[in-house]
């Protein structure tokens, strides 16, 4: 059974399609990682997932039911955009409503728990509105986190945070879903943070899914290579590729790619005539992968 | 998977599902102060109009009494679906006004503040909403009518009013107007549904109907003998809720609240669920 299972699932605005026949597959107890670039439908699909809008066509099924089941939906928790939180009332007030909106039975309990996960025990007191942005990031995770949720739908969570914020957040996804156990989907910019902790990869561009993977699958397709700085990078790069057969230039370094001996590569180019001031193995990683795979479809 | 999280998706059933909603809502109506400025608001109009009748002016003259008798400020003597002065309009209805104007603020909140998301995510079935906001609403106007009722009293006192009446009529036509209440709200989260993503207009609408102006227009062009038709409406019928008040009055509203208040409830279900949320 899969946590979620999206078939052919269509959105448009004013007859711009947002999602054209999305297919998605999150499996249980997965961390997905939803990449697309600004517009790509990763918000869209989010909402539909959720109900806060209605599919032009499609299905989508949660825990192998239509998402419309209210007893699926019970155990769904969101942060979608924003927290969802009124201003003027208290956190801790905030956190009650949406208890009793669970029809949770321990609610204060629950609501000690969730403050305690984000770290926010200190701070039930404050209203909503004079919480900083990592503070109401934090919020909407608890928010979310009420209740035992089975999956939760995470958009940008740790947009806009600085950098204590973001760690902070990143510990606190972590420990959700190892101490918790919920499937959860986070849809971020951010895939340095997003390679830290997701297990599987959704990748969406126009409206389509154009590749899902798991982090094993994304580990083996990664490219292993070599860094090299030398005095004469062009020469070296000439030298290189008599032997090596790709090569190129990036961000001020020469890369070997699927090359893992080092030495090989030193002893190459010193017998040419080149000194390594500097090298290093490297592997690929997802923002570099997503760069790619983009940059192909761009070409297609 | 740890145990707190078993994959058990039990069905809520409908009532429960109702009572998380109405938990919720009158819980923020409880913990917020837009009620109970709006139940003080509901007092001091009906006290301020019956008080400062017969009072000294400035200039030295004396302001009109709008009424003599202190429960004519509740309601008319009989129903005036068309009225020629002020007095015979201003009553008990005007409850209705700020109610709707309450209603669109509640409602108006859920969406500004974004956790109408968190109610849509964890309740799939958008009928609960619409149930639970004309109950909550329904509610917070029949606890209007009662601050409304105190603040003429006081009002009434204060100006040394006549409070004769016939008892029985009178607490039938109180009862009437607060089960009118249920109908109204009904209609107001309609239309707040409706206009979701304007603030405004769902405040000027739910205005323009809470003045009944439509119906006075009808009234207005076919004379009150009109009655009987107009009160199949929400306005008719608070309007016949008079202090003439009989069995039968508390049965038409008791009807036409129920119904109005299926109507737009099924309408409104129907519109979210066909409706993007935002």
């Amino acid at each position: 059974m899969n946590a979620i299972e999206i078939r052919d699932l269509s959105k448009s605005f004013r007859g711009m399609y947002a999602l054209d026949h999305l297919n998605m597959t999150v499996p249980v107890g997965a961390i997905y990682g939803f990449i697309g670039e600004n517009g790509s439908g990763k918000s869209t699909t989010e909402k539909l997932i959720c109900g806060h809008l209605v599919p032009d066509g499609g299905s989508i099924k949660l825990f192998g039911k239509d998402y419309t089941d209210s007893g699926v939906r019970v155990r769904v928790g969101a942060l979608i955009e924003n927290a969802g939180c009124f201003p003027n009332s208290s956190v801790w007030m905030n956190l009650m409503m949406q208890a009793i909106n669970l029809n949770l039975e321990n609610r204060e309990e629950e609501t000690r728990r969730v403050l305690k996960i984000v770290r926010m025990e200190d701070s039930s007191k404050i209203k909503f509105k004079s919480c900083s942005l990592g503070m109401k990031q934090r919020i909407g995770i608890a928010m979310a986190l009420l209740g035992s949720p089975a999956l939760l739908i995470l958009d940008e969570p740790i947009n806009g945070l600085d950098a204590d914020g973001m760690r902070i957040m990143r510990e606190i996804l972590v420990d959700i879903t190892k101490n918790y156990g919920c499937t959860v989907v986070i849809a971020s910019h951010l895939l340095g943070e997003l390679e830290k902790i997701a297990t599987h990869y959704g990748i969406i561009r126009q409206g389509k899914m154009i590749q899902e993977l798991s982090a094993e699958e994304m580990d083996g397709r990664s490219q292993v290579f070599a860094s090299i700085k030398t005095k004469d990078m062009q020469g070296a790069k000439i030298i290189l590729k008599t032997k090596f057969d790709n090569v190129s230039e990036a961000e001020g370094y020469l890369r070997v790619y699927d090359e893992d001996d080092t030495g090989s590569i030193v002893g190459h180019l010193l017998k040419n005539g080149h000194v390594v001031s500097e090298i290093s193995k490297n592997k690929v990683g997802l923002e570099e992968y997503y760069i790619e795979l983009m940059q192909a479809k761009e070409g297609n | 998977m740890v145990a707190g999280n078993e994959l058990k998706f039990e069905s809520p059933r409908f009532f429960t599902r109702i009572k998380s909603m109405l938990g919720v809502d009158f819980y923020r109506l409880f913990h917020t102060p837009l009620f109970y400025i709006f139940l003080l608001i509901a007092a001091f109009i009906p006290a301020l109009i019956l008080g400062s009748g017969g009072m000294e002016n400035p200039d030295g003259t004396t302001s009109a009494l709008l009424y003599t008798n202190v429960w004519n400020a509740v309601a008319a003597n009989m129903p005036l679906y068309a009225f020629s002065n002020i007095g015979e309009y201003a009553n008990m209805n005007m409850v209705f006004i700020f109610g709707g104007i309450m209603v669109s603020i509640f409602i108006g909140h859920d969406y500004k503040s974004g956790y109408v998301k968190q109610l849509f995510t964890t309740h799939a079935k958008k009928q609960d909403y619409m149930i639970s906001k004309s109950i909550t609403c329904a509610f917070a106007m029949a606890c209007m009518c009662i601050t409304y009722l105190l603040g003429s009293v006081a009002g009434g006192l204060f100006a040394g009013l006549d409070f004769s009446a016939n008892v029985g009529s009178l607490i039938i036509a109180i009862a009437s107007k607060m089960i009118m209440s249920l109908g109204w709200a009904s209609l107001y989260t309609f239309l707040n549904v409706i206009f979701r993503r304007y603030f405004g207009i769902s405040i000027a609408s739910s205005f323009l109907f809470g003045t009944g102006l439509p119906i006075i227009a009808i009234g207005m062009i076919f004379g009150n003998e009109a009655g009987s038709v107009l009160n199949i409406f929400l306005y008719g019928s608070s309007v016949y809720a008079c202090l003439g008040s009989n069995i039968v009055t508390l049965i038409v509203c008791l009807v036409v609240s129920a119904a109005w208040a299926a109507i737009y409830n099924m309408l409104g279900t129907k519109l979210l669920s066909k409706s993007d949320v935002y």
